[in-house]
């Protein structure tokens, strides 16, 4: 069975999301799955020269294991919220807990300026039903008396919750049963060492309670992570200690949260890993956070290998590694967009690195995937646990080049891997996986000239255009109707009396799209790969193909016959030939256009594929009276 | 031939036709027997609990949760595989394929306990298959076990597994074996392995096209063809269960064999109009016509003629024959063209029964007239429970109370009034080749239910009682 998806982000490592800044990371548990709840940073489109906070909206994530993180996209956004300032961009850490079956998600923001409220921070509450397709409903008004930001949500073990918050100082007060309410007067938290106080979280374990909360403990120093305990929600607390200590490369805020997952319990925090010279712009870490015999907390000490197993046969990051050594070192991937990752550079001989507890899942992984940098051979010591081998890897003459590597089988279940410079240096690595074959690689660049059919007569040479932004959460809609209008349209200056050029770039409405060349190397085009390698959208999106078919003489009495995933519609000449309507999957011959003639010389096919939650592909041939393919003509794009 | 008033019940509520209780479930696994009651896990985690094939109540546990497990018994004990994700459900497509044993499938009985789950499959999330929607066979040419597994993102795969510890046999490589389907399962019959793949659109209610389609291979590792010469892998699959009035969706198959020749399939519909356009479990006979399988309907009440296939001789009550009476019998050669043709009535009841005696009346077959006393109703009798396919049937003809029943030695007779006897209730299964088999409940004098003995044509005119045989079209009945 298979439901509309959600985005995959992220698997391990630290920061844990990848593809976005999350800050200020709340971790629950709901259900037996992980959610988490960051605030967004962005930079500030109002006001850039300002380079301050700017946060406009909430995503939520989720995990069954710590390592694969799904993006459930915006759950609530500035402009939703009543008593809200809709362009405050002031959406601040959140917290979210379940009650009575329904989740009450806690957020600041700054009021209306009209709503008389005084200024600065309030308090709000949004609700939902659920956390599949959340809806969370904002409450007309903020939480009263209470003025402040960073709000969290304890449950005691006397079954009241109490809300925690910073604003001169940390703050708690015990919440009213419908959460919306104080229940009592707030109180400030006295008799903690002096020094700015912010983002607290509390929370209960073996009937004591700990408040935690970042601490500048240094006069103008930056966050570190600090903790106080005591015997009852309300406190009073006792200093104990820190927890993690101040960014080594100067990150001034941390925020945190703290979860037990399966018995082990987690620090969450941030760190501005992908903004290494703007700090507002900040990234959700995990590492492991243990507890002495007496209840007092182990000082963290960040990772960038972060917490989990990894699965092997995707990228695994050895820059996120968990030790290093002899002349391996860390860089950026591409210093204009540091959300490209980082890479291991292996400065000479013997240089090292080591990646621990990854699993290739499987009792046959045969090939080793590098995608690696060398100027001539080089050659890397691979290490499983006891298992050892050598990758010997071509002179990739300066360029990134994705490497499969045979090997003899490695060994099953969890082990360590290192990855050692055997010959001379310098080389690169950007990641590695173990998979039982290669990966398959669904297109290849078009040689020049033309081409002809493959030998069951499916076209496989086109031009592609990446995806149109068509955000159709269900293929059910793809009525004959709804087609003729939405792939009738025309997007983009010379869709219907150009034929494109390789590296072409169009613009459909806010979109610059580029066409590119592309020759399948199965029957059908898989258009979903072709997203996925451009990094482009896969789901609800519209497609649009070409190409040429050149012919010596006319062909005549022929049928199109066309499959696609989900509906598409076809083009001959410039007349419409075909249409597949509906939630479709790609079958080999599954609508055949009437009889048609292909003429002598130069005839331009053309196809608009659209889809909502599948996986887009097509297949299309032409094929005689009797089914059988015609292939007596050439394909070209040029 | 025509077919009596069967016509007049399509469109018209046909809960008698149904599985009854409240078989609620999506992705049911092949049903599976344990100590006399059915059960079929769901996606999502449960499953449904029958005592005789017919109503079908909550109750089943399955732990784990995910998409469309199955379930098969190897030796004595049951194994159960899952995908422990979800096919996207907010988790991408980063699947995983569990299996677990337990020595019974009975909840409430103390040697019900699963064995720690094992992973024997997953996808990464990147490549083209989601580890979900398991399908299991055990071969019965060799005993070896195979599992295909995936949805419509990417492949569906092929794996081994161990049958004695349910574990993937080490070193196995997984075989795409199609793509364009979800919830599979293999099956074997006869020197062909079958993959049954679900198509179409799921989850959307009332206008779900979800349907269940198959290729075939005399190899397990394919490649699976359907009766066009496409590859599953190339989308082909020949329908095998589509829609069926007032219910829609067909999806996830499981084949259960029930006697040499009678088998039924298990799925279920996205929607049951009747019933709040719920998802619903079916059970519909499977028959097999060149080697390939199709889902049959539910039998239908109506009035038929019901023919023996030995000799297409007509049950009937041994009573004499009354004959019509017809004016001109001098034949076609002085018919004047312009004057119209005389419309001979039926016989009616009225005019017959009257010669007929009051009390218990023999039955017989003879040359099929499509008189009054050959003319039977079947009424379905919900109430008095049922079996896989059908619930029990009464037997009477047409327009009389008059009800067909088993004797206590092993002859079959009418008798006047319906008593409610279960030897007066009839178990109508429609057999791989079409045809039917017709059996008592019960049989007076026997203990028990009867499972074996069915309407027997001893002779061309005369039917018995005798032990079911699919080798010979005595066991076997049609009804027009």
């Amino acid at each position: 069975m298979v439901v509309a998806s959600c985005m995959s982000v992220a698997h391990a490592q630290n920061p844990i999301i990848r593809n976005q800044f999350t800050a200020d990371p709340t971790a629950r548990i709901f259900n037996g799955r992980i959610y988490l709840f960051p605030s967004h940073d962005i930079i500030s489109p109002v006001e850039p020269e300002k380079r301050w906070f700017s946060m406009p909206d909430y995503h939520m994530f989720s995990s069954t294991d710590l390592v694969e993180w799904t993006d459930h996209g915006v759950i609530l956004s500035q402009e939703q919220v009543p008593w809200g300032n809709p362009k405050a961009y002031s959406m601040w850490a959140p917290d979210c807990v379940e009650h009575s079956g329904k989740y009450y998600f806690f957020f600041p923001d700054t009021p209306k300026s009209d709503t008389g409220q005084k200024r600065g921070f309030g308090i709000g509450v949004a609700i939902a039903d659920g956390l599949f397709h959340p809806q969370f409903v904002p409450q007309e008004k903020p939480i009263a008396g209470v003025s402040g930001i960073d709000p969290c949500v304890m449950k005691a073990t006397d079954g009241k919750h109490y809300l925690f918050w910073g604003g001169g100082g940390l703050n708690v007060a015990p919440l009213k049963d419908n959460l919306l309410e104080l229940d009592g007067k707030p109180q400030r938290i006295n008799g903690l060492p002096e020094g700015f106080k912010e983002g607290p979280f509390a929370f209960e374990r073996d009937g004591k309670y700990y408040l935690t909360y970042p601490w500048v403990r240094n006069n103008g120093g930056t966050e570190c992570l600090a903790y106080a305990m005591a015997d009852t929600p309300m406190g009073p607390y006792t200093y104990k200690g820190i927890i993690m200590k101040e960014s080594a490369t100067g990150c001034w805020t941390n925020h945190h949260s703290i979860l037990n997952f399966k018995g082990q319990w987690y620090l969450f925090y941030h760190h501005n890993d992908y903004s290494p010279s703007f700090d507002k712009n900040r990234s959700t870490c995990i590492d492991s956070l243990f507890f002495r015999p007496d209840g007092t907390i182990v000082e963290v000490v960040p990772t960038k290998r972060g917490v989990g197993i990894s699965d092997a046969r995707k990228p695994i990051q050895p820059d996120r590694y968990s030790d290093i050594g002899n002349g391996a070192i860390i860089e950026y991937n591409d210093t204009t967009d540091y959300f490209k990752g980082w890479k291991t550079v292996f400065a000479k001989q013997g240089a090292w690195v080591r990646y621990n507890r990854v699993d290739p899942k499987s009792s046959c992984a045969e090939n080793v995937c590098l995608r690696v940098r060398t100027t001539g051979k080089t050659r890397f010591i691979l290490r499983l646990g006891s298992y050892e081998t050598v990758l010997g890897v071509d002179d990739t003459r300066g360029e990134w080049q994705e490497t499969d590597i045979r090997v003899s089988p490695m060994p099953e279940g969890i082990n360590d891997l290192t990855l050692i410079l055997k010959s001379n240096g310098p080389a690169e690595v950007d990641w590695i996986s173990l998979t039982e074959n290669p990966r398959e690689k669904y297109f290849m660049k078009p040689a020049a000239g033309n081409t002809t059919p493959d030998k069951d007569g499916f076209i496989r040479r086109w031009m592609l255009l990446e995806p149109i932004d068509k955000p159709n959460r269900s293929n059910t809609v793809f009525t004959d109707s709804y087609l003729k209008e939405h792939l009738g349209r025309t997007y983009y200056d010379g869709q219907n009396n150009t034929f494109p050029e390789d590296g072409q770039k169009v613009i459909a409405g806010e979109q610059q799209l580029t066409w590119h060349a592309v020759e399948s190397n199965r029957f059908n085009v898989k258009l979903f790969r072709f997203a996925t390698g451009l990094e482009k959208r896969e789901y609800g999106v519209l497609f649009h193909a070409a190409t040429i078919i050149d012919c010596e003489h006319d062909i005549a009495d022929i049928h199109l016959s066309a499959g696609s995933n989900s509906a598409s519609m076809w083009w001959l000449n410039g007349k419409e030939v075909l249409l597949l309507s509906g939630d479709r999957r790609m079958v080999k011959d599954d609508v055949v256009s009437p009889r048609l003639k292909l003429k002598k010389g130069r005839n331009i096919l053309r196809g608009a594929i659209i889809n909502g939650p599948g996986m887009s592909d097509f297949c299309v041939r032409f094929i005689d009276t009797g089914g059988q393919p015609v292939t007596g003509y050439k394909v070209t794009l040029e | 031939m025509k077919k009596i008033f069967s016509i007049v019940f399509l469109g018209l509520p046909l809960l008698s036709t149904a599985q009854t209780g409240q078989p609620w479930i999506h992705d049911p696994s092949t049903l599976a027997e344990c100590n006399g009651k059915y059960y079929t896990f769901g996606t999502g985690g449960g499953g449904l609990i029958s005592d005789d094939g017919w109503s079908w109540h909550d109750g089943a546990e399955r732990p784990g949760g995910g998409a469309a497990p199955d379930v098969i018994k190897t030796g004595d004990r049951y194994l159960v595989i899952y995908g422990a994700t979800g096919g996207g459900l907010g988790g991408g497509h980063n699947g995983r394929i569990l299996t677990m044993w337990n020595k019974t499938l009975n909840p409430s009985s103390p040697d019900f306990r699963y064995t720690e789950p094992v992973e024997v499959a997953s996808s990464d999330g990147l490549e083209d298959n989601d580890a979900i929607d398991p399908g299991v066979l055990l071969d019965p040419t060799d005993g070896r076990m195979w599992v295909s597994y995936g949805t419509y993102f990417g492949n569906i795969r092929l794996i081994e597994l161990d049958p004695k510890t349910g574990c993937r046999i080490k070193g196995n490589k997984a075989i795409d074996i199609a793509i364009d389907c979800e919830a599979t399962d293999l099956i074997y019959r006869e020197g062909y392995y079958y993959l049954l793949g679900t198509h179409g659109t799921c989850c959307d209610g009332v206008n779900s096209t979800y349907n269940i389609v198959c290729g075939r291979s005399r190899q397990v590792t394919g490649p699976y063809i359907d009766n066009v010469g496409r590859s599953m892998m190339e989308g082909g699959g020949k329908m095998v269960a589509g829609a069926e009035p007032r219910r829609v969706g067909a999806g996830h198959f499981g084949r259960t064999v029930i006697d040499d020749g009678v088998e039924v399939a298990s799925f279920h519909y996205e929607a049951d109009f009747d019933r709040g356009g719920l998802p619903v479990l079916a059970i519909r006979p499977l028959l097999w016509k060149n080697g390939w399988p199709s889902v049959g309907h539910p039998f239908q009440e109506g009035t038929y003629s019901i023919l023996s296939c030995r000799r297409e001789y007509a049950l009937e009550l041994a009573v004499d024959f009354v004959r019509i009476e017809q004016k001109n019998r001098m034949g076609w050669h002085n018919i004047d063209p312009e004057k119209p043709l005389e419309i001979i009535p039926d016989l009616t009841l009225d005019e017959v029964r009257a010669t007929w005696p009051a009390g218990e009346i023999g039955v017989r077959t003879g040359d099929n007239m499509y008189r009054p006393h050959q003319l039977w109703t079947i009424k379905a009798m919900p109430e008095t429970g049922g079996y896989l396919s059908n619930p029990y049937f009464k037997i009477t003809v047409a327009g009389t109370d008059r009800v067909l029943c088993a004797t206590a030695d092993m002859e079959v007779t009418s008798t006047p009034v319906f008593t409610g006897a279960d030897s007066q209730l009839w178990r109508i299964e429609q057999l791989t080749d079409g045809s039917f088999r017709i059996m008592p409940k019960a049989i007076p004098g026997k203990e028990g239910l009867n499972k074996k003995y069915v309407l027997y044509s001893i002779g061309d005119s005369t039917p018995t009682l005798a032990p079911y045989d699919f080798g010979t079209d005595n066991s076997k009945w049609k009804f027009f």
